[in-house]
């Protein structure tokens, strides 16, 4: 068996380069054996990255969205989401760490458009 | 990069012939760190690699880090404040009594000898965590050692960077000073951006209960803030973006699972030294990222009228449009 083959014999996709964004070092040179489903193997990665990485799958583990604890659609939630904001007089946009710059710079126009409050972790 | 004297992990692996750690464990926090920038790796300047540079580690307790350590500085809780203003006085040669120094739980042998050492590297670099800049002093306490750094100069190079965790928290500066001129704590109740911390600053406006809505992305509060904190989190309409169900997910009024960037998400993520990087997504995510989601609750709200009374638009707003 090769080592880039799982044990249903399936070869796995090799990603090389890949970025680890588990901590600040955001190290780029990870190499990712995955079957689209899960990653087998994070090579170069050390435990925190491989952690991350082995821990997260494509599966659907959880519901797509919840409104007051219920299941919902995703179109429903986004609906219930605008109408809360927009129904606040100081709504406040906070975390962005486990994110990317993109999303990052939506939650920027979001807290600009509501005339709200904008933090991140780093205010800790 | 906000006036800081500072530089790239890349030249730090090439030149750093001196380094300290204050007050982080990067052999369990950071554990390429090491390995990939500061210590092991060899240069042209650093031809030996890890013989060529020496590291010194400052910290209140030994942590796994003291063995990668050269000298071993432990300080007094709490004290650190102190102790750089005493480092910044013996590097100008100006007098410190021994009952400062002993403050601090140090030797004055041990402080000498620190500065003479950092005169003599040709390339300085300070890496400052958490135990500095979360523990008594704050803030001041990193400003204090980025003035050290700076006065260094006089010297010889030296520079300083945070270490920090958390994966993109260093993107969240970047974009905001990007879109606002401000790091964080920002509010745009005035229809402008304004800055200050303790004011605007999250666990703030949410233990002095400020704020009538959240809208947390990327960060479980849940499960990290003061108590105060979070029962205001209860009270008030709070929407949550996460690729897991989270502590905050549990008391929000609406959750949304998004895909997990890096893993499943496209995207950019800063590191540390602020140099951004492109993630490579390998898995496909059955949930929308994160960039998605903020985009369409953006369509939405902007289908709604203004929150000025009766929808009217600030001048300003109305001639951009």
């Amino acid at each position: 068996m090769s080592p880039t083959a799982s044990k249903s014999d399936t070869p796995l996709q090799v990603i090389d380069n890949a970025t680890c964004t588990f901590c600040g070092c955001v190290c780029d040179d990870i190499q990712l054996h995955h079957d689209e489903m899960r990653i087998h193997k994070a090579k170069k990665a050390c435990v925190l990255g491989s952690a991350w990485f082995l821990n997260h799958t494509a599966e659907k583990k959880y519901p797509s969205a919840l409104i007051d604890g219920k299941e919902a659609t995703v179109d429903e939630a986004i609906e219930e989401a605008a109408r809360l904001l927009h129904e606040a007089d100081m709504p406040l946009v906070y975390g962005m760490s486990n994110t990317t710059c993109e999303a990052q710079k939506e939650c920027a126009a979001l807290a600009d458009s509501l005339g709200g409050l904008l933090d991140s972790h780093t205010s800790l | 990069m906000g006036g800081k004297v500072t530089c790239t992990l890349g030249e730090v692996k090439q030149r750093a012939d001196f380094i300290i750690y204050w007050g982080g464990n990067p052999a369990e926090c950071h554990p390429r760190h090491f390995s990939k920038y500061t210590l092991m790796q060899k240069s042209k300047f650093l031809p030996k690699g890890r013989k060529d540079r020496t590291m010194v580690l400052v910290d209140i307790r030994e942590t796994k880090s003291v063995k990668a350590s050269d000298i071993f500085l432990q300080v007094r809780p709490g004290k650190d404040f102190e102790l750089i203003t005493i480092l910044r006085a013996l590097v100008k040669e100006q007098q410190v009594t021994d009952e400062q120094i002993e403050e601090t739980g140090l030797s004055r042998e041990a402080l000498n000898d620190l500065v003479s050492r950092m005169k003599a590297a040709k390339f300085g670099c300070m890496f400052f965590g958490m135990g500095l800049s979360m523990t008594r002093g704050k803030h001041m306490n990193s400003a204090a050692l980025l003035t050290l750094a700076a006065e260094m100069n006089a010297f010889t190079k030296f520079v300083a960077m945070p270490m920090r965790g958390h994966g993109n928290v260093t993107g969240a500066d970047v974009i905001m000073r990007w879109q606002t001129g401000f790091p964080f704590g920002i509010s745009f109740n005035r229809g402008y951006p304004r800055y200050n911390p303790g004011e605007f600053s999250t666990i703030d406006v949410l233990v002095r209960g400020d704020c009538d809505a959240a809208f947390i992305i990327g960060a479980d509060p849940g499960g990290t803030m003061p108590q105060p904190a979070i029962n205001h989190l209860k009270r008030i309409p709070t929407i949550v973006l996460d690729p897991h169900i989270t502590h905050t997910s549990k008391l929000a009024r609406v959750h949304i699972t998004t895909a997990a960037q890096g893993i499943a998400a496209p995207g950019t993520a800063y590191r540390m030294d602020e140099i951004p990087m492109p993630l490579k997504p390998a898995l496909k995510s059955p949930y929308p990222s994160d960039e998605e989601v903020v985009r369409r609750i953006n369509e939405a709200i902007a289908k709604k009228p203004f929150w000025l009374p009766e929808g009217s638009m600030p001048q300003m707003v109305t001639e951009q449009v």
